[in-house]
């Protein structure tokens, strides 16, 4: 067997050490570009995550944990198809059954810590709430306060007539 | 934390607030630099991580969007309608952090304000290096510089996601990565200003170096490193181009090159032979190809070859070559190899060695055969081709280690060969010398001699008379005088191998096709077949139980394929062996209906046995022409016989009897009467009792040597015979096959067609027509143009 696999100590902002394998910390560029340029020192160091709660990192920790056998994010992998579908995964929808507040922040952690995959299963689970609903509908599903007078309503539907569904 | 600090005496700020781009870059500032100038004495996560969160807190920052839970939504300004139709994670993605593109500018521009400022710096302290030690500043520079760009990238990584690459998706120009960022500013702010310095110091280096001074190569093998890296494309900064070192590196390195081996060999070839200079432009040229590989780029290899091979050998071209007439003249292959080497690295470099070259051989062949040729008359066959051998020999061995059988200087030595082949004092006796001679050396070799030839050497001899053929032009003749000897070879049963035989004939097939040799194994065949007959023959009288059977052979040899012609004279065969004769007629009639047996009585050839000589117990065994032994067999009868008696009973004419009686005389197996007279009407011949000779077997057969004058000019004369018909042939044929053909146009066309055989004159070629168009083969037509008739 293959000797134990070297681990990393992640520190969230309210201070919470969790302790991961460095291969799936290396699911962030970040901690990825970090540990590559700060070499051998930097392993045995508790890395300071500032921007993130201790739930948070966890949650996106699982993400990892259950990824970490992807393979690497290449550069620009912005092929097409990757981009234009919403279907996820099922683990992937079921990991993401969570209540808004905590699928922004995970949106926002992912941002911060460079998983393009997973800022990608966030993105499209919010796409998808939005999709197929009435304007009046992603106003209350978001919690959005309409402050557009009936004239202007109506001009924006004019201007947007071309993409109505008919 | 603390440590740190107090080690690098730069505290870092406190973390910045997002908004405050003053505060934010006040706190970058002091990263960067520690990167930049102290990078060495390490970097902890804490800086590291707080680095990277200040960008992204500051890209993500602005009252614009409170990225912050369920109630972004009541933030988001209207954002209910213009959301587009079609979503996906992208648009998604666009709409969460819209806002956060825009914010990027102002520390994109701080840092290039950085860079700059930091390029100022280094431009400063350049000033005060010069030579190696600005090379050693300029790389140290470089490589912590680099290295800092590296880390620099990864830490504004948020920046390079967003803004950079929005700007770039835009087709913005000069907005880069943030590491190519790095280079262009080092390209533009620093490169430019001391980059003729720096190239200086490195041409000084290495002129040091061809003087041959010991350099650490390792620091121009950097800068060389570093240029190229600066090579940014600047339509699409992930593609690099090497137009920054060309122009910067390559070119002032090249012009360097060239001026420095142009003053060198100038002063070089005065002061020395011209052997010395190839060998120290051989050590040149070396010198610098491994330069390339030692610390220079590959792509330099071609220019500074080129300009190399142009300053160290196009400029002494004509000095180089003047040389090579004296290397030919001593054989200094060593020498002349190495002429070909730095010549064939120019264009058109060898062409003038060629023809030199050319005629040197031309001249060595004609001076080896008249060496040979003082007397041309009795000039041996074998000392005629080993001449040409030899010359061949020595200089295709020129050609191959010299100058790597250059195909050029292949087809230049075969120039010459055959002109020296075809066209030297023994030919002027007469244009067919050299195939004749060649065809009576292969004749020697194949005839069974006393020196025994080995298998393996015999062969190979014969390889070395088809390299000879390969130059005759008249192969015809070879073909003429080889078939005559090889008939003669095989009627008179002295091949020394059948082996060598077919070797011999393949070579030929090999070298000039089926038709060539058709008849030569036809005539093979024919013995083949005849070997069989005969076997047949015997059983065929063993069944007749004759009282004395003549021990016989016969060979049947088809007309069409020998060379051979019938007698020219009458022949009454003696009885005994008349009645063997009709017996074998009947016998071949009997099996083949309807071909006629013409016999030819001058290559019969016969042995009698003596039982009448008194000095020797043992019986004397004489070989003898058939003549012969119809002269010998009269005395059978009586001791005496008149010349006319002679004649008439045998039925020869007086030539031939006068030949085959004159040996018999000669060899005193019969006495002429009277004493000292000579052969002819009115003698007599007395059988001699007291016969004498050492050998029990005494050769009577002996060929005159008139008789092998004559067969040489016969031969000669039917070859001009055959040439006429060989070319009306080809004639008939061209016109066969294009109906219509203006005369010049057929006169060329036939030249080509018989080219491999003979070269054949214009005139004949025109005479030729003249028959056929007498014979109405052909048409005379309007124009020029004759006409083939059916």
């Amino acid at each position: 067997m293959a000797a134990d696999p070297v681990k990393v100590r992640l520190q969230s902002n309210d201070n919470a050490v969790i302790e991961v394998e460095k291969k799936v910390a290396e699911r962030s560029l970040l901690i990825k570009n970090m540990l590559e340029d700060l070499g051998e020192t930097a392993i045995s160091q508790t890395i300071p995550i500032p921007n993130v709660t201790e739930p948070v990192l966890r949650k996106v920790i699982e993400w990892c944990e259950h990824h970490k056998e992807d393979p690497p994010p290449t550069n620009d992998d912005e092929s097409d198809n990757r981009k234009k579908t919403t279907e996820i995964e099922e683990w992937d929808q079921k990991f993401m059954q969570v209540d808004q507040e905590m699928l922004f922040e995970i949106i926002l952690a992912s941002n911060y810590l460079d998983i393009k995959a997973l800022l990608d299963v966030g993105c499209k689970t919010v796409a998808n709430m939005i999709k197929g609903k009435s304007p009046e509908e992603i106003r209350k599903t978001f919690n959005i306060t309409n402050d557009f007078t009936p004239e202007e309503e109506e001009q924006i539907r004019r201007e947007n007539e071309w993409a109505e569904d008919r | 934390m603390a440590t740190a600090s107090a080690r690098q005496g730069m505290p870092m700020p406190p973390a910045p607030n997002r908004e405050d781009i003053g505060a934010t870059w006040n706190y970058l500032q002091h990263g960067i630099d520690r990167i930049m100038v102290n990078l060495q004495d390490g970097m902890d996560l804490a800086t590291y991580m707080g680095i990277y969160t200040a960008v992204h807190n500051f890209c993500t920052s602005q009252k614009a969007v409170g990225l912050g839970g369920p109630n972004m939504g009541s933030q988001a300004h209207r954002g209910g309608t213009d959301l587009p139709k079609v979503l996906d994670a992208t648009s998604a993605k666009a709409f969460l952090f819209r806002v956060a593109h825009l914010l990027g500018e102002d520390l994109y521009k701080k840092l290039i304000e950085y860079l700059d400022n930091h390029m100022e710096g280094l431009c400063n302290k350049s000033i005060a290096h010069t030579d190696e030690a600005l090379l050693a500043f300029y790389i140290k520079e470089w490589d912590r510089y680099t290295t800092a760009a590296k880390y620099i990238h990864h830490l504004f990584r948020y920046l390079n996601r967003h803004w950079v690459k929005r700007e770039m998706d835009e087709g913005k120009k000069d907005t880069y990565d943030v590491y190519t960022l790095h280079l262009v500013r080092w390209r533009d702010k620093f490169f430019n200003v001391v980059v003729k310095k720096v190239m200086d110091a490195v041409l000084k280096l290495v002129e040091k170096q061809r003087n041959g001074e010991t350099i650490e190569h390792n620091q121009i093998k950097q800068v060389v490193e570093s240029f190229v890296s600066l090579g940014l494309d600047e339509h699409d900064a992930s593609k690099s181009t090497l137009d920054t070192y060309r122009f910067h590196f390559e070119e002032p390195f090249v012009a360097a090159t060239k001026e420095f081996y142009d003053a060198e060999s100038k002063q070089f070839i005065s002061e020395n032979s011209v052997v010395e200079y190839m060998k120290k432009a051989e050590t040149r040229l070396n010198e610098e190809e491994e330069r390339v590989k030692m610390y220079l780029h590959n792509d330099i290899t071609g220019p500074l070859r080129k300009a190399c091979n142009e300053v160290l050998i196009a400029n002494h071209k004509d000095v180089l070559r003047d040389e090579f007439q004296v290397l030919l003249n001593n054989n200094r292959e060593d020498d002349m190899a190495r002429m070909f080497n730095l010549l064939n690295r120019i264009t058109d470099g060898l062409e003038p060695l060629r023809q030199k070259f050319e005629a040197h051989v031309r001249n060595a062949g004609l001076a080896a055969v008249t060496k040979v040729a003082s007397d041309a008359e009795k000039l041996e066959p074998k000392v005629y081709v080993d001449a040409l051998l030899e010359v061949h020999t020595q200089y295709q061995g020129l050609v191959k280690r010299a100058f790597h059988d250059e195909p050029e200087f292949t087809r230049s030595l075969d120039n010459a060969c055959r002109e020296f082949v075809n066209r030297n004092d023994i030919c002027k006796a007469g244009s067919n010398k050299s195939p004749e001679l060649l065809a009576k050396y292969t004749d020697v070799l194949l005839r069974k001699s006393g020196t025994g030839v080995e298998e393996a050497e015999l062969d190979a001899t014969l390889t070395q008379i088809m390299t000879v053929f390969k130059y005759i032009e008249d192969k015809d003749v070879f073909q003429k005088f080889y078939s005559r000897m090889l008939a003669r070879r095989l009627v008179h049963s002295n091949s020394s191998s059948d082996d060598a035989e077919t070797s011999m004939i393949s070579k030929l097939k090999e070298a000039c096709g089926f038709e060539y040799t058709n008849k030569l194994q036809r005539m093979f065949q024919d013995m083949q077949i005849s070997k069989d007959l005969n076997n047949g023959y015997k059983e065929h009288t063993k069944g007749l139980s004759l009282d004395k059977p003549l021990d016989s052979s016969y060979s049947i040899l088809g007309t069409s394929f020998w060379p051979l012609t019938p007698p020219n004279t009458q022949f009454n065969p003696p009885a005994e062996v008349q009645a063997d004769l009709d017996r074998f007629g009947r016998y071949y009639k009997n099996k083949h209906d309807g071909r006629k047996l013409t016999w030819l009585w001058q290559l019969c050839k016969g042995e009698v046995r003596t039982g009448y000589c008194k000095s020797s117990k043992t019986p004397f065994t004489f070989q003898v022409s058939v003549y012969q032994m119809a002269i010998l067999l009269m005395f059978n009868d009586k001791d005496v016989h008149s010349y006319e008696d002679i004649l008439s009973n045998t039925g020869l004419n007086s030539e031939t009897l006068d030949g085959a009686l004159g040996i018999l005389c000669k060899a005193k197996v019969v006495n002429l009467k009277p004493d000292g007279g000579k052969v002819g009407p009115n003698t007599t011949y007395h059988l001699n009792y007291d016969f004498k000779s050492k050998k029990i077997r005494v050769n009577l057969n002996i060929g005159t040597k008139t008789e092998q004058k004559q067969e040489e000019v016969e031969t000669n004369k039917t070859i001009e015979e055959d040439r006429k018909l060989v070319l009306q042939s080809a004639i008939v044929r061209i016109m066969k096959a294009r109906k219509k053909m203006k005369h010049s146009q057929l006169v060329s066309e036939t030249i080509t067609q018989i080219k491999s055989r003979f070269v054949p004159k214009v005139s004949d070629i025109k005479k030729c027509i003249e028959i056929l168009l007498d014979k109405e083969y052909l048409e005379r037509l309007e124009d020029d143009e004759l006409g083939y008739l059916a």
